[in-house]
């Protein structure tokens, strides 16, 4: 275990922190990282795990910077608008943070490439805005033991949980997609952009709790707020035996990309 | 006003006990792991499952008129409607359901009172005389160190997780009301010239296994109050024995390593906080406040006798104190209101729980006496009886206590009927103890009983029936403390009639002998022996059933009403779960046609089972696999083979089926590791695996490094090194050396020496 001395520095108040001192510090900066969406949840989920001294961030987003991302999506400036989301988070980051490699992944979250993106990393963020990608995740993640943090946002509200291998997952709770058009997204219904940092920061806490092995996770509760009135609350869940894709018997088996909303173009696929 | 301040962080802690509250009814925490939560928070399971007892603190016994009208409020709407005032000093609510736990405690909160630490490994409520400050002839008032100890020890994040409950108590004087020599550190106050100061005895207690608390220091500055607690704090922390909780008070390790060592040890640690930090003691004024209550005036004889029995003129000239026996340690919401309604009128520091389980008020003024008293007779006391029968103490023992065996309280209720009804002079014996407990646990105190009872079970041709031992003679003094001796047994049916009989001798006699432990000697021994003899055969039950049924009990006495202990409950009843599934898993094993699934659980019991012994919580079954693999497996407290067994884990069970034999042999491994630990929860490998590794010697000079940055690289030096090695650091002057020391002692290291050299410091510290 060998700091520099600006490593020590940098990190000093994390070291004081007798849930993590100098080997918790070690084990963030050999951690690895997939964020999955570079927008509203997705950019202070980066920033954070970067400043946290997460050693490797992997960013998953086909979008480029719209002029309407900046109302919430912090990683992006506006001189940035027109260029990709991940080239532009990466740039924040390495100004932060010289400790942390990126990789960069110009690409949809899709049936396809799901099991590859996820390939080598220690914890996985949804950070996407839409449920095709929020039950493609969760099902990528489940058949690949794989633990994850969920995250939604719409209007004032918010919703997180953290999956663990063994423990509930999306399904397990929502079952499967609302009908088409049932609920909408944030581009129809507007969301409220300071909630998106309320919620990725809590994300961000949630993953680097799980990388450290510290506290209670969000594992079987799933935490909800509403801003508008201020009111947090935990709701316990448990494993539903007839999950569709956890349970004894699955029904899914093998990956799918799901159906889109037809009036949701512009930024389908892509992040809160 | 409050008689202590609870920390900040109580609210948030309380919010985190909400949410396990809320799991544990969800079924989401099991029982073993939800009782470690909630009896930290002074929450008890009764013997009802499901419904609750809530234990209060009340440093000093000091409860404002405010605070009892909120408790019995909430008593009354949530709990079993009385407020009962306990051995200790405290206030307890009994009866609450789970979805109204924290309607009560947050209430409690609201004014002030906290239930944090009414039960677990921590420190319990500090005990002082009720009538300390106010007794005529006391040294000086005890009762602003123990609330400022109070505030300053539940402050303190470490108190909360000693190896076992800790109890301290104050004495105003030598006649030691506060028994502290029957409790884990104890004070008495004691002047030296004109300074104030204490005298200092360590390692008492009762219980199953009592033992008389020895002399630990002739004389200490009031100053030094604090400096000491710490100290023991400390050296209890360090070396109780956390593995066996029955051994693990601070009196065991006193008789374990004897006196010379225990009081070397303890210099040890004193040496490191002598004169620092002494407390900051609150104003407490016992003076009267004004009123415009108009005087009632009251004469005749029962006023006359209950002044003569309860009043007490305080050394405050004018100003009287009063002592209400309550029935049984409770008393309802209306009563209450009456009560703090009339103390109102004279200001808030007016009331303190009294060890016998009663209320003593204080700072009445004289002319106020008439009105006191018909104020109190407006209450259900005892106050028309001699002082005796209110004295009387007993626990509330098995009606809501899990350990209990008898109902002490019924008995008492059933012994104060029948001596009511007698002709004797009690106010002969007004300060007489006679006290009993519902099993050997002692909450009733019968050690330091003149006459004393504990709950036990007698048979009778294999038919149960309540029972107790019987105890005589206790003295107590500071450093002349004896306990009580056993001298028989008896029914409990018998023993309204033995009381009775047994004190009329008594008190008949009691002019010809100096003390009662005399008369006990020359013929009071004898007497108790015979008089049990003469009750010793019980009638069999198809004959009279009534002695197979305790006082106050609904039905017979069973086996299967006499629950399990219901303590702090510890890593021990964690680790002993997996260890049970395990022996039986194995034990199946060759009858399993599909093993699969049995390999897995037992592997994963394996793995679990001593991971709480390094601190770990695993928070998923994949995390208890990878971190007994580092813990366990890497470090070689189990052979580096099993690795890749244990990793099986990870994966679908039927891979573990070719490798059964290895997950037996491995469980095997892990239950004998788990034999060989020692007390500090160290396993005999670790010395093994140790000894290819002496003791090293670090020195790191972080002059010229400000805070907190010379904490960081303190901290990191300490990181690389193994456990017992040392590390010097040179440090600053000023804030370096005030800080960095205490920070590194609260991860748990150890400061062994800090000394000057020239303008910096040299500290050596030897890691946890
Ligand atoms: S003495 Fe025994 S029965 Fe009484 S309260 Fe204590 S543990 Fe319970
Ligand atoms: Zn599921």
């Amino acid at each position: 275990m060998t700091f520099s001395d600006a490593q020590v520095e940098r990190y000093s108040r994390h070291i004081i922190l007798s849930d993590v001192g100098g080997d918790g510090q070690q084990k963030l900066l050999s951690s690895r990282v997939l964020i999955i969406g570079a927008g509203g949840l997705g950019s202070p989920i980066a920033l954070y795990l970067a400043a946290a001294g997460v050693g490797h961030l992997g960013i998953v987003d086909a979008d480029r910077v719209d002029l309407s991302n900046l109302q919430r999506q912090i990683a992006h400036y506006t001189a940035d608008v027109g260029r990709l989301k991940t080239e532009s988070a990466q740039e924040k980051i390495n100004a932060m943070n010289p400790d942390v490699s990126v990789t960069l992944y110009h690409e949809r979250f899709e049936a396809h490439n799901a099991f590859a993106l996820m390939q080598g990393y220690d914890f996985v963020i949804d950070g996407t805005d839409s449920f095709e990608s929020k039950f493609l995740i969760n099902d990528a993640c489940v058949m690949a033991k794989q633990a994850f943090s969920h995250g939604g946002i719409l209007r004032f509200d918010g919703q997180t949980f953290t999956y663990a291998p063994g423990h509930a997952c999306y399904r397990c709770i929502f079952d499967d997609l609302p009908p088409k058009n049932a609920v909408p997204t944030c581009s129809q219904a507007g969301v409220l952009g300071s909630i998106a940092g309320m919620l990725g920061t809590i994300q961000a806490t949630e993953a680097i709790k799980y990388l450290l092995g510290v506290g209670t996770g969000l594992t079987d509760r799933i935490l909800s707020f509403n801003a508008k009135q201020m009111q947090f609350r935990t709701i316990s869940v448990s494993r539903n035996s007839a999950c569709k894709v956890c349970s004894q018997s699955p029904t899914i088996t093998k990956l799918v990309n799901y159906e889109a909303p037809v009036c949701d173009l512009k930024s389908r696929g892509g992040a809160a | 006003m409050r008689f202590y301040d609870n920390p900040p962080v109580l609210a948030e802690e309380q919010a985190l006990f909400v949410h396990d509250l809320v799991d544990y009814s969800l079924g989401n925490i099991d029982p073993t792991k939800f009782k470690a939560i909630r009896v930290a928070h002074g929450v008890y399971e009764q013997r009802q499952d499901h419904t609750y007892m809530i234990r209060i603190r009340c440093a000093a016994g000091g409860l404002t008129p405010e605070q009892l009208r909120k408790a019995a409020e909430l008593a009354e709407a949530y709990g079993g409607g009385e407020v009962h005032f306990t051995t200790r000093q405290e206030i307890q609510v009994h009866n609450v359901t789970i979805e109204n736990l924290m309607t009560v405690i947050e209430g409690l909160r609201s004014v002030g009172l906290s239930t944090r630490g009414g039960g677990g490994n921590t420190i319990r409520n500090i005990l002082t005389p009720s009538h300390s400050g106010i007794r005529p002839g006391d040294v000086f008032d005890v009762d602003p160190y123990a609330m400022a100890l109070t505030t300053r020890l539940i402050h303190e994040p470490d108190s909360w997780n000693l190896p076992r409950k800790f109890k301290i108590a104050f004495s105003t004087a030598p006649d030691d009301v506060s028994f502290t020599q029957a409790t884990c550190l104890g004070f008495v106050a004691k002047m030296n010239g004109d300074q104030k100061g204490f005298e200092v005895y360590c390692s008492g207690g009762m219980g199953a296994k009592p033992m008389v608390g020895h002399l630990l220091l002739a004389w200490i500055p009031d100053t030094e109050v604090y400096a000491v607690t710490r100290a023991i704090k400390t050296m209890f922390d360090k070396h109780g024995n956390r593995r066996n909780r029955n051994q693990n008070r601070i009196k065991f390790l006193w008789k374990k390593i004897g006196e010379e060592e225990f009081k070397q040890l303890f210099h040890d640690e004193y040496a490191l906080v002598q004169g620092k930090d002494p407390l900051v003691l609150p104003e407490l004024n016992n003076e009267a406040q004004a009123t415009d209550l108009p005087i009632e005036t009251v004469t005749g004889q029962d006023f006359e006798n209950w002044k003569n029995r309860y009043v007490m003129a305080q050394s405050q000239p004018g100003l009287s104190s009063i002592l209400i026996p309550l029935k049984l340690g409770d008393i309802y919401k209306h009563h209450a209101d009456i009560l703090c309604d009339f103390l109102d009128h004279f200001g808030p520091n007016t009331m303190r729980c009294e060890r016998a389980q009663n209320i003593r008020l204080r700072n009445i003024p004289d002319a106020y006496l008439g009105n006191a008293y018909r104020m109190i007779q407006q209450l259900d006391t005892l106050s028309e009886q001699p002082a005796f029968i209110g004295r009387m103490m007993n626990c509330t023992g098995a009606q809501t206590c899990k350990l209990g065996i008898c109902l002490p309280r019924g008995l008492s209720k059933a012994i104060q009927k029948r001596l009511i009804v007698s002709d004797l002079d009690f106010d002969a014996i007004a300060d007489f103890r006679l006290n009993m407990s519902g099993c050997p646990n002692t909450c009733g105190m019968h050690h330091i009983a003149q006459l004393g009872f504990f709950g036990k079970v007698g048979r009778k041709d294999g038919d149960l029936y309540p029972a107790y031992n019987v105890l005589a003679g206790a003295k107590v003094a500071a450093g002349q403390t004896e306990y009580a001796q056993r001298v028989t047994d008896i029914a409990a049916h018998a023993i309204p009639e033995f009381v009775y009989q047994f004190l009329r001798d008594y008190i008949a006699k009691k002019d010809q002998y100096a003390t009662y432990n005399a008369y006990l000697d020359s013929e009071g021994f004898d007497l108790i022996k015979a008089l049990c003899d003469q009750y010793r055969d019980v009638p069999a039950y198809a004959d009279d059933a009534s002695f197979y049924t305790d006082f106050g009990a609904k039905k017979r006495l069973s086996l299967e009403q006499l629950g399990t202990a219901e303590c702090s409950a510890g890593m021990f009843d964690m680790i002993d779960v997996d260890q049970k599934n395990m022996k039986q898993i194995i034990k199946a094993l060759p009858d399993t046609a599909e093993p699969a699934d049995a390999l897995k659980t037992l592997l994963f019991h394996t793995s679990r089972m001593l991971l709480v012994t390094r601190g770990l919580d695993p928070k998923t079954d994949t995390e208890v696999f990878k971190l007994f693999e580092k813990h366990f497996v890497q470090t070689e407290l189990v052979d580096k083979q099993y690795s890749a067994v244990v990793l099986l884990g990870l994966g679908s069970s039927d891979a573990l089926v070719p490798h059964a034999d290895a997950v037996v042999e491995l469980a095997n491994a892990v239950m004998a590791l788990y034999k060989g630990m020692d007390d500090s929860l160290k396993f005999k490998l670790d010395d093994a695996a140790g000894s290819g590794h002496t003791a090293q010697h670090v020195t790191q000079d972080f002059r010229g490094v400000a805070c907190p940055m010379n904490f960081v690289k303190t901290k990191l030096a300490l990181e690389a090194l193994k456990s017992g090695d040392s590390l010097d650091v040179l440090l600053d002057d000023g804030e370096p050396i005030e800080n960095v020391p205490n920070s590194v002692q609260q991860e748990g290291h150890t400061i062994v020496k800090k000394e000057k050299v020239e303008n910096h410091w040299q500290v050596t510290i030897r890691k946890a």
